[in-house]
């Protein structure tokens, strides 16, 4: 899984146009920051011009005219005025030096501050509208590739903005700028350089792309190998058992072995590449000094000048060397952005979910909430229908119970009802309604749940319990606690409401989980009740809490039950009884039991006091541990 | 350090070129000085000279020995950077290995996922410090003293004035060190957060819309978002120290070349030549000091990592080959458990409890009971997954804890609950089971028992076909009877299923249970099950309830003495008869 994903993270992204331009438009609320950016690379690249240029003029000048003047006056030779004049070119010197710390220092600093304010923003936008898209989407979607997107996606985006676009492109601008000032100093000198430089930035280019290359099919192996050997640990039992180690070490020792040879391709490639670029520069080097020695010994180049020279040959091959690298940059983060692109033009395709975005005012909620659905018939995607003409009320106050076998459609009322998925026939009412016409939120709010897969957020109990909702108050919450008979629970917790909870309520029990997400519902003073009750055994104590806790809930509330515990339907006004999709019969527990049919048949098999596991999938049913 | 010496002594397995790429690490350092010497030299022999001649002869001389320099770099890259590759792989190997001897109580409680990725980075934590690390150590204490040499006899004074800022560098990368270290790990933090922020929310999309809390939510993505930003610009602005510590020190090397140096040209002790030498040097020495600082932050982590590694190849398998092995002339497969007890470490209660059970060799035992009773961990004992912590568990009489694992597991066929396979061919996974090579008829006939010559006669590849992520995905039930198909292919005297028919339709169950009784003539069967069909011809069926042995009978007897097995009957039969109206 992992490898696979890992793969397509590594795709090269294609450098075009349109991308570029919807992410220079990413960056434009800080086009401030980036402006000031390439003002601190140009001074920083200044600074860096003026030290050699100054050594050149303490060499040339003072230093070069005391040396003429004692070969002129012998003897006589006064050398005072000349050191005066050195220790000024020395401390511009310092002076420039130590600017460049201040500016070298906000270099790093402004370059990281504007990506990051870019990653922030981008973060946060696409977060939000991950969050408003169909619950259809993300049913289809591993959650792990989408963490990837607002986590290290973005992360690669604002390595584009720094590294990429800001430090290739000043790159290009410094390559250019010591080309012409290299010229400037002395054309003859120069030409050797500026002939030679594309071979530099071909060679760094080529071998770049080949180590990127490389690198790839490293990565790849490496995916394999550790694939191989995540496998063969979670096979571990079957190893052992079956006294096959040997075997599986060799399989593993097959993937090195060809990890291996992989790593060497890059191994090579690193070891041409950095001799080929110093013996290029030497050439470079080496044909200043052919050439400039004559000229030297002619008198028409100072040695401050070959000098100065000699710098800033040294700051011309810094960018050539690094430029194939930042490329690579910039391509992963152009995967990256079309990725997250792909995302931010995926638009929810359920009405409600789209009126968040925006759209006209949803119609208010003010009425009982007295729910119908109406010939109500739903399939996923294009698959076969799994709801066929479901017809029935929740009046006010009334409790339905929903029963059936697993696959018989219940989890999918429960979504249609929750507005998570729309019908593809019929349609939901809502005091009369349709409930595609409702704003979706508002018509939550209303709701209280406790879900199957229902879980506690990290935080504090307290957080879980008020999620931030303006109608739960301290005696809300109070009386949510006494009818979920969870305050004994809760003051069982070091730190009692205050006590930490950990991601998906990890730390608590099933039994425990259930009870809070019970108080969780009541809290809100719900209209309607959707519960899907837990189907895992709990200790016999909890059981019956949770019991009285679903008493309470249910007490003078709508409520839609799926129904897994006798206690709960003997209690429904009516239980509808689903078998593949279809609403096959209704009633009172006590009539359905003496019609004799599929319902009764159910209760035998799924209310008895002994909890009876109903898992049969062997991959979700846990070896004992 | 002595821990990571330790590690070295791998990298010494690959002598030769270890040794080689030493050597040329002072050779190319030593011709590098030589270049700048030698142009040093002709800068001062140009200076009103009439013929320069020479300087063609320069020219030359110094493209040859950048060539060789060239051609000693590659081999030292070369030879050293594959030794640490080589050094890898072994360590991986070693680690795998060991990995696969460990007992399943060790694999019991660690993660997967943890051990690979503690295996790639920690392996290469100190690949890169042994291996690249100590290259550039190598380089930067090879190349700082023949500079300096060369230096000090041009100008001593200049030499140790250049020394200074390099020294202030050295000092104010050290006190800034801890700060970086800080930012990062809060940055880190903060990252992992996020992910876990929108783990939570992207997981759980049903909880948070279905609560109206997409706002909330948002609200705290945003918050820590703005709490990593602050935390990046904080590492930034560290960083941004660093950069400009390193840089100006870099920078102020030439201060006192400039000062010093232009002094002594008036004074006339100093001639340019040797100025250039002194500022060709400096760029030349300047990056192998940093690297030299890259190294020591190396350290650290390379040492932990060292630990973790020897930590883990030092643990020794709990379930280990007696030491005077009896050696059975052939298993006939009499099973017995006597007075067993098993506790997991550190449990309160005991997971199994006298037990006592004998299986005749060609009977079949049914183990039945509620989840997490202890069904699977009974099996697992037949096979050394774990030992008993009292009793015994005895093959043809043989306490299983005396014979040689390799004769103890020849001896049976497992099939486990989750029904693994690899993600290799259907006929791997099959061969898997046999030590002997098989031929295709004997693996068809295998996949013939076990129900599954449709379905593989279907495959694209027929018995190639790969299987898993990249292949075919089985079902749960053509899964369970590919494991069956394995375990077969052992001929074992003792069949162990761990209610592995579980997502077989009952049907083929029935069908699938004759033919292993028929295959296995004179096999012992023990079969573990949820569901009471598939026990229900076994000799003798133990109810396992808590740990312990609650009823036990055959199917006939146990209806009548159990009243969970005569509830669970009813519940499943009801079960079956509403799926087939």
């Amino acid at each position: 899984m992992s490898g696979h994903q890992e793969l397509d993270e590594d795709k090269r992204g294609t450098l075009d146009r349109a991308l570029l331009w919807r992410l220079v438009r990413f960056a434009r609320p800080h086009a401030r920051q980036f402006v000031w950016s390439f003002l601190v690379l140009a001074l920083v690249f200044a600074l860096e011009l003026a030290g050699p240029g100054l050594l050149r003029g303490a060499i040339d000048g003072p230093v070069g005219a005391a040396i003429a003047a004692r070969e002129f006056e012998g003897a006589a030779f006064e050398p005072q005025p000349y050191v005066r004049e050195l220790w000024w070119w020395a401390g511009a010197y310092l002076l420039v030096a130590l600017l460049g710390f201040a500016f070298r220092y906000l270099e790093v600093a402004q370059l990281t501050r504007a990506g990051q304010l870019v990653v922030h923003d981008l973060r946060r936008r696409l977060y939000e509208h991950i969050q408003r898209l169909d619950v259809a989407w993300f049913d289809r979607r591993p959650t792990g590739g989408l963490v990837t997107r607002v986590t290290s996606d973005v992360e690669s985006l604002a390595e584009m903005f720094t590294t990429g676009l800001v430090t290739l492109s000043f790159d290009l601008v410094k390559i250019g700028a010591l080309l012409v000032v290299l010229f400037w100093l002395d054309w003859r000198l120069a030409g050797i350089a500026v002939a030679l430089t594309p071979v530099l930035i071909g060679i760094s280019m080529v071998f770049r792309g080949g180590a990127r290359e490389a690198h790839r099919l490293v990565r790849r192996r490496l995916s394999e190998s550790n694939g191989y050997l995540q496998e063969a640990l979670q096979g571990i039992r079957v190893v052992q058992m079956f006294g096959r180690e040997k075997l599986v070490s060799q399989r593993f020792a097959g993937h090195l072995s060809r990890y291996l040879s992989a790593n060497v391709r890059t191994v090579l490639l690193f070891a041409l590449f950095f001799p080929a670029i110093d013996w290029v520069v030497t050439l470079i080097q080496a044909s200043s000094v052919r050439f400039g020695g004559t000229r030297i010994a002619q008198g028409e180049l100072s040695y401050g000048l070959f000098l100065q020279f000699w710098f800033y040959l040294a700051m011309l091959l810094d960018p050539i060397r690094e430029l194939g690298e930042r490329y690579n940059v910039l391509q992963s983060a152009f995967a990256a952005a079309e990725r997250i692109f792909g995302i931010l033009d995926t638009q929810p395709t359920l009405k409600s979910n789209l009126r968040a975005l925006d759209g006209p005012a949803p119609a208010p909620l003010s009425g009982p909430g007295h729910v119908r659905f109406e010939k109500v018939s739903f399939a996923y995607g294009s698959g076969p229908e799994v709801l066929t003409e479901v017809d029935f009320e929740i009046p006010p106050g009334h409790t339905i119970a929903l029963v059936g076998a697993t696959g018989s459609g219940k989890s999918t009322i429960v979504n249609l009802l929750l507005g998570f998925y729309e019908p593809t026939r019929g349609r939901i009412l809502i005091d009369g309604v349709d409930l595609r016409e409702l704003d979706a939120r508002a018509w939550r709010a209303r709701l209280g749940l406790v879900l199957q897969e229902d879980f506690l957020f990290a935080g504090t109990v307290r957080e879980n319990l008020v999620l931030e909702r303006a109608a739960v108050s301290a005696d809300s919450l109070d009386l949510a606690l006494e009818g979920s008979c969870s305050r004994e629970l809760v003051e069982r917790l070091p730190g009692g409401l205050d006590a930490p909870v950990a991601e998906r309520g990890a730390t608590l029990s099933t039994g425990e989980r259930e009870l809070l997400s019970m108080a969780r519902a009541l809290a809100g003073s719900p209209r309607l009740i959707v519960l899907d009750e837990a189907t895992a055994s709990v200790d016999s104590a909890t059981e019956a809490r949770i019991e009285r806790a679903t008493h309470s809930l249910l007490e003078h509330r709508s409520a839609l039950v799926v129904a897994h515990r006798l206690s709960t339907v003997r209690r429904a006004h009516q239980i509808l009884v689903l078998h593949r999709g279809q609403l096959r019969e209704r009633g009172s527990h006590a009539t359905l039991l003496s019609l004799g049919g599929l319902y009764a048949r159910l209760h035998a098999m799924q209310f008895t006091d002994e909890p009876l596991l109903t898992s049969t999938d062997p991959l979700t049913s846990s070896p004992a541990r | 350090m002595a821990r990571l010496w330790k590690f070295f002594g791998r990298f010494l397995r690959h002598k030769r070129p270890l040794f080689l790429g030493f050597l040329t690490i002072p050779i190319a350092a030593l011709l590098d000085v030589r270049i700048t010497v030698m142009i040093g030299e002709a800068l001062d022999r140009m200076r009103g000279a009439s013929d320069t001649e020479f300087l063609e002869g320069l020219f030359w001389m110094v493209l040859l020995i950048a060539l060789v320099r060239g051609v000693f770099r590659f081999l030292q890259r070369w030879w050293l950077v594959c030794v640490s590759r080589y050094v890898e792989v072994d360590l991986k190997q070693d680690l795998f290995d060991q990995l696969t001897r460990l007992s399943f109580s060790f694999h019991d409680k660690s993660l997967s996922g943890d051990i690979a990725s503690r295996l790639t980075s920690d392996v290469e934590n100190i690949r890169m410090f042994l291996g690249p690390g100590l290259m550039y150590v190598a380089g930067a204490l090879v190349m700082v003293p023949a500079a300096l040499f060369t230096l000090i006899g041009l100008s001593p004074w200049l030499t140790l004035s250049m020394l200074l800022p390099m020294l202030a560098m050295g000092l104010g990368i050290q006190l800034l060190t801890p700060r970086l270290h800080r930012h990062s790990t809060a940055v880190q933090e903060k990252q992992a957060e996020i992910s876990h922020i929108a783990q939570e929310s992207f997981g759980g999309i049903r909880v948070v819309k279905g609560y109206g809390l997409e706002e909330s939510r948002a609200r705290r993505l945003e918050r820590v978002s703005a709490e990593n930003l602050g935390h990046q610009l904080g590492f930034a602005r560290a960083r941004g120290l660093s950069h400009a510590i390193t840089e100006t020190s870099h920078a102020l090397t030439f201060l006192p070349i400039l000062l010093v140096g232009g002094l002594a040209l008036i004074d006339r002790t100093l001639e340019v030549g040797a100025l250039f030498q002194f500022i060709d040097l400096t760029f030349k020495v300047f990056w192998p000091v940093i690297a030299l600082g890259w190294m020591a932050g190396l350290y650290p982590r390379a040492l932990s990592s060292a630990r973790r590694i020897d930590e883990l190849l030092g643990e020794q398998p709990e379930i280990r080959d007696p030491e005077q092995p009896t050696a059975p002339p052939r298993i006939q497969g009499a099973l017995r458990f006597e007075q067993v007890e098993f506790r997991y470490p550190a449990a309160a209660a005991p997971a199994l409890a006298d037990i006592d059970i004998s299986v005749a060799p060609g009977a079949m035992l049914g183990v039945v009971g509620p989840t997490g009773a202890g069904k699977s961990t009974l099996l697992g004992l037949i096979g050394r997954l774990h030992d008993p912590t009292a009793g015994a568990v005895k093959l043809d009489g043989f306490d299983v804890r005396r014979l040689e694992l390799a004769t103890l597991r020849r001896a049976l066929g497992y099939v486990p609950q989750d029904s693994f396979l690899f993600s290799e061919t259907y006929r791997d996974n099959v061969q898997f089971g046999s030590p002997e090579p098989l031929t295709d008829a004997s693996v068809h006939e295998l996949v013939a028992t076990a129900g599954m010559a449709q379905e593989v006669a279907r495959f694209p590849a027929g018995l190639d076909q790969l299987i898993g992520e990249r292949g075919v995905t089985l079902s749960g039930g053509q899964r369970q009877r590919t494991c069956i198909a394995r375990a077969l292919a052992r001929e074992p005297r003792v069949l162990v299923l761990d209610d592995c028919l579980s997502a077989v339709d009952t049907e083929t169950e029935a069908r699938l249970l004759e033919n292993l009784r028929r295959a296995g003539s004179g096999r012992t069967l023990v079969v573990a099950a949820h569901r009471l069909s598939t026990v229900k011809h076994a000799d003798e069926i133990v109810v396992i309830e808590r740990g312990r042995i609650s009823a036990r009978g055959t199917h006939a007897q146990l209806l009548r003495s159990s009243d969970w097995y005569r509830e669970t009957w009813r519940i499943q039969q009801a079960r079956e008869e509403l799926l087939a109206s």
